[in-house]
């Protein structure tokens, strides 16, 4: 039987350090993390988060492999996210990773963190070629794939989803991330407060609406009201522009992935849009939608298959590095 | 009456407005957003597409003829445009035929200069027949003269082309920059041009060159 390889994938673009062991035959063998915690109030410190990463990073990674019964010897590629990010942590596992390809002799690859959510999504969904819906703190896009490359069909103009939510929580003294407690703040209000619901073409933008909620909550009202209305007006632009794509693409798949997708009103306004176009809603589980070395390793796997690789010396960082500047070998038949 | 388009937003019929074709757009209730979000946004926006119809047609650009508006239903009625639709000519082998992109170019620019932002300008937004290229769906324009929102409509026909019709975009493009300066001439052309390339630049971990 033909060995198949297991590849290594780190992950530190933001306030996650994650290793994660693949394989084709194995699957996801192990995955696992640490969080960098910011304090009450703020957001992600870079030098925090990398001083963070670099104090963790050598026992996450031999947890990975333990975790996944693998020994060093055996890992044939070792992937990690190039980018986008913050460069402080980026550097952090760009380092781990071109010492372990330099010292165990096996190639380096480099993963888009965005193309990560993405292909991680689709194996653990089975969707094929789906219309995307990448929310997270770094990225609020619809994408569609053409070519080998993911294509921008909307984007937000200005503050991610993950921002937006961030930053609503930071201003009444919440640590990021913010989702989760902003989602249960929500849940426990049915008081709509009219806030700028801003579609641009296919873009939405949310910088407006943000000043908008931080005046509202200033002045009084109560926060769970703010949450709720905050909810629903972001919510209903990102959903309205993911409708547009799907009806311009007439695609019958849609999946959802990145931090934010783990929102269940979300999910839910996205199901009922889907279910109205015959279209299928995946959702990537909570455990796999937020960063994680899973989503470094298992596109690692796919561009390994494809031959690329990278030089440990040419092995940097690239803090802007679009999903739509990258070249997809194994989906130019889509 | 006919459904022909289940769009993202309306329903499109088509049926009969005194004894001419019309295409009846019904602006639905859309089940995910908050019903009291839902019908501000739905009636504000039939109103105001009907304003802006109605003043583009005024100002000669190609675009339907405005019959009838009830806020209340959400509802316009207006004339039907016979032709296929742009993104359906831009998949066809002999898209270049006719110098289409260019007149798509012509239409935009018309609309620019009788100060209107399209809004939604995609490739399905557009239908060709023998008298050029006609602009439909002004159901997110704007009033505006600003250099940033007419470079904003600029931007998202850029988008769409990539995205949908990525092997010709750049010929198209270029075709349609030479129809759309013709109109709103050079100078303005160039201007809205510059600030595209601003708006992109402004984009998420866009390369700042």
């Amino acid at each position: 039987m033909k060995r198949e390889p297991f590849v290594l994938g780190i992950e530190s673009t933001a306030h996650t350090f994650s290793a994660a062991v693949v394989n084709r035959r194995g699957g996801l063998l192990s995955d696992v993390r640490d969080v960098y915690i910011p304090r009450e109030g703020s957001g992600i410190h870079p030098t925090e988060a990398s001083n963070h990463h670099s104090a963790i990073a050598a026992s996450v990674i031999r947890d990975a492999l333990v975790a996944a019964s693998v020994g060093p010897g055996e890992i044939d590629a070792i992937a990690y996210s190039m980018g986008p990010g913050l460069g402080p942590c980026l550097r952090v596992g760009a380092v781990c990773a071109r010492t372990l390809a330099l010292s165990l002799s096996k190639p380096l690859i480099p993963v888009n963190h965005a193309v990560g959510h993405i292909e991680l999504g689709c194996m653990l969904t089975g969707a094929k070629t789906p219309l995307v819906l990448l929310i997270s703190g770094g990225h609020t896009m619809v994408l569609s794939c053409s070519s080998g490359v993911w294509r921008v069909l909307g984007e937000t103009l200005d503050l991610t989803l993950g921002q937006l939510l961030d930053q609503l929580g930071r201003h009444v003294g919440y640590a990021s991330p913010c989702g989760r407690r902003i989602e249960e703040e929500a849940g426990e209000s049915h008081r709509y407060l009219s806030l700028p619901y801003t579609v641009k073409g296919n873009d939405v933008s949310f910088s407006g609406l943000l000043t908008a909620a931080k005046r509202l909550s200033d002045s009084g009202v109560p926060f769970q009201d703010v949450c709720f209305s905050v909810q629903e007006t972001a919510f209903a632009t990102t959903v309205e522009v993911t409708e547009r794509a799907l009806a311009f693409t007439g695609n019958k798949e849609v999946m959802v992935v990145g931090g934010v997708a783990a929102n269940k009103r979300l999910a839910q306004m996205l199901k009922i849009m889907t279910g109205r176009h015959s279209a299928k809603l995946s959702v990537v589980p909570i455990r796999f939608s937020g960063d994680c070395g899973a989503q470094i390793a298992w596109t690692g796997l796919l561009e390994l298959e494809s031959g690329i690789s990278v030089d440990p010396e040419a092995g940097g960082i690239r803090q802007s590095w679009r999903l739509d500047t990258v070249e997809l070998p194994w989906r130019f038949g889509s | 009456m006919k459904l022909v388009y289940r769009g993202a937003e309306a329903d499109i019929y088509s049926g009969d407005w005194a004894g001419a074709n019309a295409i009846y757009k019904f602006r639905k209730q859309l089940p995910y957003r908050l019903p009291e979000l839902d019908a501000v946004i739905r009636t504000q926006r039939t109103v105001h597409e009907a304003q802006i119809l109605h003043e583009s047609k005024s100002a000669g650009v190609k675009c339907p003829f405005l019959y009838y508006v009830s806020p209340r239903e959400a509802l316009i009625v207006m004339q039907e445009i016979a032709g296929p639709r742009l993104k359906t000519v831009l998949q066809s082998s002999d898209w270049e035929k006719g110098s289409v992109p260019s007149k798509f170019g012509v239409a935009v620019g018309k609309l620019h200069s009788a100060g209107i932002m399209h809004g939604d300008l995609t490739t399905s937004n557009a239908i060709v027949n023998d008298e050029g290229v006609n602009l439909i769906d002004f159901g997110l324009a704007i009033r505006s003269v600003r250099v940033e929102d007419h470079a904003v409509d600029l931007r998202l026909i850029k988008e769409t082309l990539v995205g949908a019709h990525s092997s010709i975009s750049m010929a198209v493009l270029k075709s349609f920059l030479e129809g759309y300066a013709g109109v709103v001439g050079e100078r303005r052309a160039t201007e809205v041009n510059r600030k595209l390339t601003e708006i992109e630049r402004r984009g998420r971990y866009a390369r700042v060159e």
